[in-house]
């Protein structure tokens, strides 16, 4: 397995194959900033919650150029950020619950979205799990499955994190089975 | 019923996340599903929503929706005639 190409997004620096990349927002602001930037003719990122805003514009910025077979995305808190979003519609007395939200409350939600934008029809999968470095053994497997490996040159895989408005944390690779 | 279309409109754009659209990016007579503005199901569970919430509107037959939901205009019209706040 050889690593190709390298994203890392915090809620203040943005580094692309190892190199920053200016932004003048922070937070989630600063992800509106980058679909704005790199993205620009898909309005159902505006849908999106943070999580797979997160993830989606990550994938974007790192897929310019590659296709890859397959969507490997891990975090610790799942959509917790979201869930209280969604929870926040039918608390105190009121009882709307927001559809838009609904749908969100799932972490494998930014992987369907990042495969429906960039038409990936291989494996898409969603871990929670403790730490980043937990995921590394689950990739492995994935691309070295017999039943998988024929077809699976290319993965789209890592951290999507985020707990609370403006803190997040991602850090996504494309990763050659060769 | 022009200020309730304008009213309508921005609440809309809210309720949807519309960031990059104002009121007056949205024609009143164009379809709002499909073609026009393009809503999906999710969508329509949320003006669906908007009606209960800022008019007091509750849908009962949803065979009734296909009419309603129409346009920004068919909206405000079945407003006008059924809201309860």
């Amino acid at each position: 397995m050889r690593v190709t190409h390298q994203i890392e997004i915090s809620p203040t620096s943005v580094v692309l194959d190892g190199q920053t990349i200016v932004v003048e927002a922070v937070g989630d602001a600063m992800l509106v900033e980058l679909y704005r930037r790199y993205v620009c003719d898909y309005p159902k990122f505006f849908k999106m919650d943070t999580l797979s805003r997160l993830g989606f514009v990550a994938a974007e910025i790192l897929l310019k150029e590659t296709k890859v077979d397959a969507v490997i995305l891990a975090n610790r808190s799942a959509s917790i950020k979201n869930d209280n979003d969604y929870l926040a519609t039918i608390s105190e007395g009121r009882y709307y619950p927001s559809p838009a939200l609904f749908v969100y409350t799932l972490p494998n939600i930014v992987t369907g979205e990042i495969a429906i934008r960039r038409h990936v029809q291989g494996e898409t999968s969603f871990y929670v799990l403790d730490k980043p470095d937990d995921l590394d053994p689950i990739i492995r497997a994935t691309m070295s499955n017999d039943l998988q490996s024929s077809n699976l040159q290319t993965v789209l895989a890592g951290w999507v994190e985020c707990s609370e408005p403006n803190r997040f944390n991602a850090k996504l690779q494309i990763i050659w089975n060769n | 019923m022009e200020q309730l279309i304008e009213q309508l409109k921005s609440q809309i754009i809210e309720a949807l996340n519309f960031e990059d659209m104002t009121p007056a990016d949205i024609d009143a007579d164009a379809p709002l599903f499909g073609e026009g503005l393009g809503l999906d199901s999710i969508d329509a569970l949320e003006l669906i929503m908007l009606l209960d919430r800022e008019y007091g509107i509750k849908l009962s037959d949803p065979k009734s929706g296909k009419a309603i939901f129409q346009s920004v205009r068919t909206m405000a019209e079945y407003i006008q005639s059924n809201r309860t706040k």
